[in-house]
């Protein structure tokens, strides 16, 4: 009898041992429910739970491969009350027949009711736990119920979810509608404790804009006013949050603001906007705004009052000349149109940072970071306490203008000589 | 009492073996009667024996050949008839017949040698040796057009079963004194012949000593060609590696012979066996070399591609699908989850299923008779593409990647190369099935410690990548011709550089 098996029977018992020892978290695509979206709110009268929405993709949608093609919905919703988005994967399973899977989601829509309760960042932190969740999704706050917007949100032409929203954000982010809102941001903002944080604001509800009307950009989702067959969504302006609760609202135009006085943020590729023209008083151009480069931060940091002198570099393109003035080859002409964009720009800078520092008394621009650079140690940056020292600064906006071009054709022709 | 029988059986041809050990007789009719006997004549067709009477020395004498392996033109013009006609008296044998080259042996095992080789044997009564004189004709084709590894630009010819013709080719594209051609008996019975060709002062005397110890080492009754010598000279037989190249191009066989590299040759064999090699040379390709450098790098940079295509698409598939959804980008994975909504099976089970039908496809095509071979092709695409998708049997995504890594596994032209990675694939396939991109990274890295261990007559298997040798760098990418000054180090050569 022999003592040892043979090779052959060693190696039978590991391809064995590999095999059990194999699979053990296998997942089939076909058997699993792509959330795109997790909406959250705060029940009524419910202290520990929260109402949960999803957002399911249907891949069968619009997919003609593989032999017939469906007439499925692109989408299926969901609400349920449960305590926390985690555990609520597997109560949705009394509904939903596949395996929830967070791997598809890119957005968590929160309630403006329940982004400004105490209690948010509490359950905003269950996304660092959970194991599927990318830190890179967006936070996106909505004046209604996530509910509401989910069942009232139907695009016409993007009907697929995940598409709807990816092209959405993303063109909200070049034209500097919305901000980036990244969730990791979220987090390393509200634990820095020296910022505020800026999320989408979207809305599916309209409202009448109590602002003045001289100036469309100055406006907030659900503002704009538009008829026509498509969806009643609208994405525009930030919710502003504060050691992780949300304190206000942003405008279209404050957002874009934020984001040329800001090094942090991922800056939009084309700000549009119309600002008054300096020879005619009744009529506007319109310009593209573009940052040329980081902005220049001088901080006097030890004096009694702090200083900070900001130098903005712009660089502007005039796509609209309604006034009809010819100041393309006259140097003193455009002069005069560069003070002027620059006596605009800066009041407007300083407006929005007096407006953060008095009302919110922190800045969504990211200067903290900078500003640590000016101590040797994180002890001595703590003990000067950016938060609170912020509002007390004595900050000085400077713009440098540069006009670029003036639209394809530069030439326009003299309306009095045309109309004589 | 079988074993009787087997002792009893062994024991008499090893006596048929001994019978050959005779010296030569004086007498002629002696050394006759034992020839025929070994020949089993008159049993034996197309074995001659012409016996004749040289008139001028007065004697008989006896020629011996096979008929079919001799040209029995030359043997009519230039031996039969100049001893006929021979008048005078005290002329020698060796100045009678006109035939190129002759040698005289007295050993009976010797001359049956040369007889077998399409020699033929002259016997002259009362002379103690035979004159073999050389009148080798043996059928075979002409040189033709390389079949496996064909090429664009460069030379068209092939080896082909005569390694005379071999030689020549060889001998054709090397003008040189010192190449060697040393001939080594490989196998007892059939008495195969090996043609060891190397070029005497730039070969590794080391390395030269090791490839015809191990040729004399063997010990078999017949090796038939270069295929099977192959299997009896590599030194792990049960490696998924080749580690003896296999070419029929003469272009190739010579380029490696003069970088120091050794080359058998032998008859029955339409190509030559180069020893040592490295994982490169069974990578490259001649054209390589004789396309511009910009050329020859983009087919080598296509050629890996098409190597790590072919090894790790439907592995990469199976993992990400079955383990890693979120590394696809989402439109991606709503599209492949679309298209498996309906198939029955496990993302694993379909690929391999797959890849076992192309697998089919490729050796059914081999194997068919060529009037039908259109017909596979055709049911082959049909039925196993598009009717299986239609079925949802498969999904259309696997048969794209199915289709890529089989298209991209024909990139390696070298046969056994090409047989190690459809292997390796497959084994790719059931790791990532069973852990993995995890899986995956486990078999690759375990894989490249194998590589490494790996020798090939005594030469690192990724060599001169590492271990580092000096060389020409003649690796992944090839340098420009000028450049390339060095001959590789791992062959040790007595001439490190070629200028």
């Amino acid at each position: 009898m022999k003592i040892l098996p043979s090779i052959g029977k060693i190696l039978c018992l590991i391809m064995l041992i590999i095999i059990l020892s194999g699979c053990w978290d296998k997942t089939e695509v076909e058997q699993l429910a792509y959330v795109v979206a997790i909406g959250l709110d705060k029940p009524e009268d419910e202290e520990n739970l929260v109402e949960v929405s999803y957002i399911i993709a249907n891949p069968e949608a619009g997919n003609q491969a593989g032999g017939a093609s469906s007439d499925e919905p692109p989408q299926e919703t969901i609400s349920f009350t449960a305590t926390d988005f985690v555990s609520s994967k597997s109560l949705a399973n009394t509904v939903i027949s596949k395996q929830i899977t967070y791997d598809l989601l890119r957005f968590i829509i929160v309630s403006e009711d329940f982004a400004k309760d105490d209690d948010f960042i509490r359950w905003i932190y269950d996304a660092t736990k959970a194991m599927e969740i990318r830190r890179d999704i967006r936070l996106m706050v909505t004046e209604e119920a996530p509910s509401t917007f989910i069942a009232n949100n139907n695009p016409k032409l993007d009907t697929r979810p995940h598409k709807y929203f990816e092209l959405i954000f993303r063109r909200g982010n070049d034209t500097g509608n919305i901000p980036p809102s990244r969730l990791d941001s979220f987090f390393r903002i509200t634990e820095g404790d020296a910022n505020v944080f800026l999320a989408i604001y979207g809305t599916t509800k309209k409202r009448q804009n109590n602002n003045n009307q001289e100036d469309p950009d100055d406006l907030l989702a659900g503002e704009l006013e538009y008829t026509g067959v498509t969806n009643t969504t609208q994405f525009a302006g930030s919710a502003v949050f504060k050691e992780g609760k949300m304190i206000d609202k942003l405008t279209i135009e404050e957002t874009r603001i934020a984001f040329l006085l800001s090094n942090e943020l991922e800056q939009p590729t084309e700000i549009l906007t119309a600002l008054p023209d300096p020879f005619k008083d009744d009529h506007q151009l319109t310009t593209r705004i573009s940052k040329e480069g980081n902005i220049d931060i001088r901080m006097k940091l030890n004096d009694q009052k702090p200083t900070i002198n900001v130098t903005v570099p712009i660089n502007m393109e005039i796509l609209t000349n309604h006034g009809m003035t010819e100041f393309t080859e006259d140097n003193k002409k455009r002069e005069t149109l560069e003070k002027s964009f620059e006596k605009t720009l800066n009041q407007k800078f300083e407006e929005f940072i007096k407006k953060t520092q008095e009302e919110y008394a922190a800045e969504p621009f990211g200067w903290s970071l900078e500003a640590r650079k000016k101590f040797r140690t994180i002890p001595e940056y703590i003990e000067f306490d950016w938060m609170n020292t912020y509002p007390e600064m004595e900050i000085n906006v400077n713009t440098k203008i540069e006009l670029e071009n003036f639209g394809r054709q530069s030439d326009l022709p003299d309306l009095n000589e045309m109309r004589d | 009492m079988i074993k009787n029988l087997i002792k009893t059986l062994q024991k008499s041809t090893k006596q048929s073996i001994d019978n050959k050990e005779i010296i030569l007789d004086k007498d002629l009719p002696k050394n006759i009667t034992a020839l025929k006997e070994i020949y089993s004549y008159p049993d034996n067709t197309d074995v001659q024996f012409r016996s004749l009477h040289i008139n001028g020395l007065d004697k008989t004498a006896m020629v011996v050949f096979i008929s079919t392996i001799t040209n029995t033109k030359i043997i009519d013009e230039h031996i039969v008839e100049p001893l006929l006609k021979n008048q005078l008296k005290d002329s020698r044998i060796e100045n009678i017949i006109t035939i190129q080259s002759y040698k005289k042996k007295n050993n009976m095992k010797d001359v049956l040698i040369d007889i077998n080789t399409g020699n033929a044997a002259l016997f002259i009564d009362g002379e103690d040796q035979a004159y073999l004189l050389n009148v080798t004709n043996f059928e075979g084709r002409g040189i033709e057009k390389p079949d496996n590894e064909t090429v664009v630009k460069g030379p068209k010819e092939a080896f082909n079963e005569k390694a005379a013709t071999n030689i020549s080719l060889v001998r054709k594209r090397i003008k040189n004194e010192k190449l060697v051609i040393e001939n080594i008996t490989v196998s007892k019975r059939s008495k195969n012949e090996v043609y060891v060709a190397y070029i005497k002062d730039v070969a590794n005397e080391h390395l030269l000593n090791n490839v015809k110890e191990r040729l004399k080492a063997l010990d078999v009754d017949a090796i038939q060609n270069l295929s099977l010598l192959e299997q009896y000279i590599e030194e792990r037989k049960h490696s998924i590696f080749p580690t003896v190249l296999y070419t029929e191009r003469p272009d190739r066989a010579v380029s490696f012979l003069e970088d120091g590299y050794i080359v058998l040759l032998m008859d029955n064999s339409p190509d030559s066996l180069v020893l040592p090699a490295t994982f490169w040379s069974f990578f490259h390709s001649s054209e390589d070399h004789y396309l511009r450098l910009i050329y020859g790098n983009f087919t080598r940079i296509l050629r890996m591609a098409a190597l790590f295509i072919t090894i790790f698409t439907s592995a990469i598939y199976v993992g990400v699908v079955t383990y890693h959804i979120e590394m696809v980008p989402p439109d991606l994975l709503l599209a492949i989850t679309a298209t498996r909504e309906k198939v029955p099976f496990p993302a694993a089970i379909e690929v391999l299923l797959m890849e076992f039908a192309f697998e089919l496809i490729r050796e059914a095509g081999l194997r068919v008779p060529s009037p039908i071979g259109p017909t596979i092709g055709i049911v082959g695409a049909l039925i196993l593409g598009q009717a299986a998708v239609e079925a949802n049997i498969v999904s259309p995504i696997v048969v794209i990647v199915v289709a890529l890594s089989g298209l991209s596994s024909f990139a390696i032209g070298d046969i056994s190369m090409n047989f190690t990675i459809r292997i390796i694939r497959f084994i790719f396939i059931i790791a990532a099935s069973l852990f993995g991109i995890y899986g995956m990274t486990a078999v690759f890295t375990m894989g490249l410690f194998y590589m490494v261990s790996l020798k090939s007559f005594g030469i690192p298997y990724l060599s001169p990548l590492s271990p580092k040798y000096k060389s020409s760098k003649d690796t992944l990418f090839r340098r420009a011709l000028q450049n390339e000054i060095f001959r590789p180090g791992y062959v040790k050569p007595k001439d490190m550089t070629k200028r």
